[in-house]
């Protein structure tokens, strides 16, 4: 009975079921962020912080089937002497429903990169802004990205001009530096450009802190993001079963490096940070744990199948070590109000776990091996390259979003928060209408002012 | 008149750290903040929900309670108004009331003593 069936068959049905198993999980991702961001803000922002998490995934979906995933495909061939640049392939996929779960599993990945920007840049800037830089960043931003790094073709890869002249690929896994250094800089440079939101720094120019408004939201958005990083990282391991000459061979052991790295990041970064903020502010600190274990599994997002697992510890580790000093460095010396920390969490974490990868390289038996000098040149050259391409694309994309919409709110606006002012709405209505209509209750403002009281008369000089 | 008396006023949440470095400012530094909402000279504004409007007439505003025996009273009235003030509808009003009696829980003391 076994012989009749085909091998190959097989192993493409359970990897592909694995593939969109793991998609959804990563989809999971995004409520994660809604909330962590949700947490990270006032109360007053919630309804726009909201309504940004959610237009990174419906409209970035839409831009990066129509566009997204083409400008990967060609930006990959441009880059790339042994591919030969071809429109028509790189848009095969939209009529062509095998390639459906293949663009769908890089979608989730595209859409975790888009929706990093918005923790940077709450609370002050124009929705409409927003909404532009949106359809910059899943149409070319972070599309050219794994069109150079991934799938064999493109700049940084072994066939690419770089990667032939150092000999070997840049490493980055599951997308450390393609998917969230390029979120993290990206709201860097936004946060930067939008502007500090009012009163985060004194007229001296020193920090005030805006403290978020639920550490519950931010705490729990963590741990909802912690789990789609399963899918984020055991799931870019894509093969698990593998059809060689007639047989199936289970990837146990490339399954099992990335879930272990993947843990042991995750955990060293919370206790690193646990560490570091325990020493620094006295106290250990929720968020700064919070922010920690997510740094710790960003730095190792690129590293998982290539390190040893104490190699994952170490990097885990110092990523979560380096969340507090880092952030207060962009905050205290570069004056960034990034208000999530996405520079800290996602930049920083991610280029320093893709450019050690080399110095913690682990053998198929687990041993431990270095990776060579020409790896550690293109990991530094990898970064470089994503990371400039990453700041001036979001510079270019700001800078014409500010041309056209305007990149901040009124002062007015801004202080009555973008709930009410944005989108008309309160994320957290306090009372509620006795009547849906003014009943006409004037009060000392005098002629025009009507309020819905319920009073009938006018009862003059009121409060 | 009483030697102690009560300052309440309502003002703009925003400026609140303002109010009380000039509370401070002129010697009266200990004070009472609630957060509270209501109706005054502010327009009304309009939120919608699911398609329908309504409005929303009581606005967030924050409640200082000071009391001062020793200061003067038009030191601290100033000091707020100066302060809160935007000149835009909803900036805010301030009360003087007369207080009778004070005692300070900790040490018993009473009168202006307490204050």
């Amino acid at each position: 009975m076994l012989l009749q069936l085909d091998p190959s068959a097989i192993a493409s049905g359970v990897n592909n079921v694995w593939i969109l198993t793991v998609c959804f999980l990563i989809f999971f991702m995004q409520p994660g962020f809604a909330l962590l961001e949700s947490g990270q803000v006032r109360a007053k922002n919630v309804g726009n912080v909201l309504m940004k998490n959610m237009t990174d995934w419906t409209l970035g979906v839409l831009v990066f089937f129509i566009i997204g995933s083409a400008v990967s495909a060609i930006v990959g061939a441009l880059t790339d002497p042994t591919t030969p640049l071809s429109i028509g392939s790189a848009f095969a996929y939209i009529n062509d429903p095998t390639a459906y779960v293949g663009w769908f599993f890089g979608a989730v990945f595209a859409m975790t990169a888009a929706t990093i920007v918005s923790g940077a840049v709450a609370g002050r800037m124009k929705f409409s802004a927003y909404v532009f830089v949106v359809v910059a960043m899943t149409a070319i931003i972070y599309p050219a990205m794994p069109g150079i790094a991934w799938g064999g073709t493109g700049l940084l890869t072994g066939n690419g001009f770089i990667g032939q002249i150092l000999g070997t690929g840049y490493l980055d896994f599951a997308g450390a530096t393609v998917v969230h250094m390029v979120g993290g800089l990206a709201g860097l440079v936004g946060a930067k450009m939008v502007g500090p939101r009012r009163g985060r720094f004194d007229s001296s120019g020193d920090s005030t802190p805006i403290p978020g408004h639920s550490m519950l939201l931010a705490v729990l958005g963590t741990l909802f993001l912690a789990f789609g990083w399963y899918g984020f990282n055991v799931g870019t391991q894509a093969t698990v079963l593998a059809a060689e000459s007639g047989s199936l061979a289970f990837q146990g052991g490339a399954l099992g490096q990335v879930v272990m790295n993947t843990t042991l990041g995750m955990g060293a970064g919370a206790v690193a940070a646990m560490i570091v903020s325990a020493s620094w502010q006295g106290k250990p600190d929720p968020l700064w744990v919070a922010n920690g274990l997510l740094a710790g599994l960003v730095a190792v997002t690129g590293a998982v199948p290539h390190v040893t697992w104490w190699g994952g510890v170490i990097l885990g580790g110092i990523a979560g070590a380096l969340v507090l000093p880092t952030y207060r460095w962009v905050v205290d010396s570069l004056k960034i109000d990034d208000v999530c920390g996405v520079f800290v969490v996602h930049g920083s974490a991610g280029a320093i776990g893709t450019i050690l990868i080399p110095l913690f390289g682990v053998t198929a038996s687990g041993g431990y091996t270095f990776l060579g000098v020409n790896q550690l040149v293109m990991q530094v050259v990898g970064v470089l390259v994503i990371g400039t391409w990453t700041v001036f694309a979001t510079i270019a994309a700001f800078g014409i979003a500010d041309a056209i919409f305007g990149l901040r709110v009124s002062e007015q606006e801004e202080e009555v928060g973008l709930d009410e002012s944005e989108h008309g709405i309160s994320a957290y209505p306090e009372f509620v209408p006795n009547e849906r209509r003014d009943s006409g209750v004037a009060t000392d403002g005098g002629a025009g002012i009507q309020t819905d009281g319920g009073a009938t008369e006018n009862t003059g000089d009121q409060k | 008149m009483s030697d102690i008396s009560l300052i309440i006023s309502y003002i703009r949440p925003d400026k609140l750290n303002e109010v009380k470095a000039a509370l401070s400012e002129v010697g009266a530094p200990s004070l009472t903040v609630s957060r509270v909402s209501g109706r005054g000279s502010q327009p009304a504004t309009t939120n919608q929900y699911r398609g329908e409007e309504y409005t929303v007439d009581l606005h967030e505003k924050v409640k200082i309670e000071c009391v001062v025996a020793d200061t003067p009273v038009s030191d601290v009235v100033g000091a707020i108004e100066a302060s809160a003030h935007t000149g835009e509808p909803g900036d805010g009003k301030i009360f003087v009331l007369p207080v009778e009696e004070a005692t300070q829980i900790r040490t018993g003391k009473t009168g202006t003593d307490a204050v």
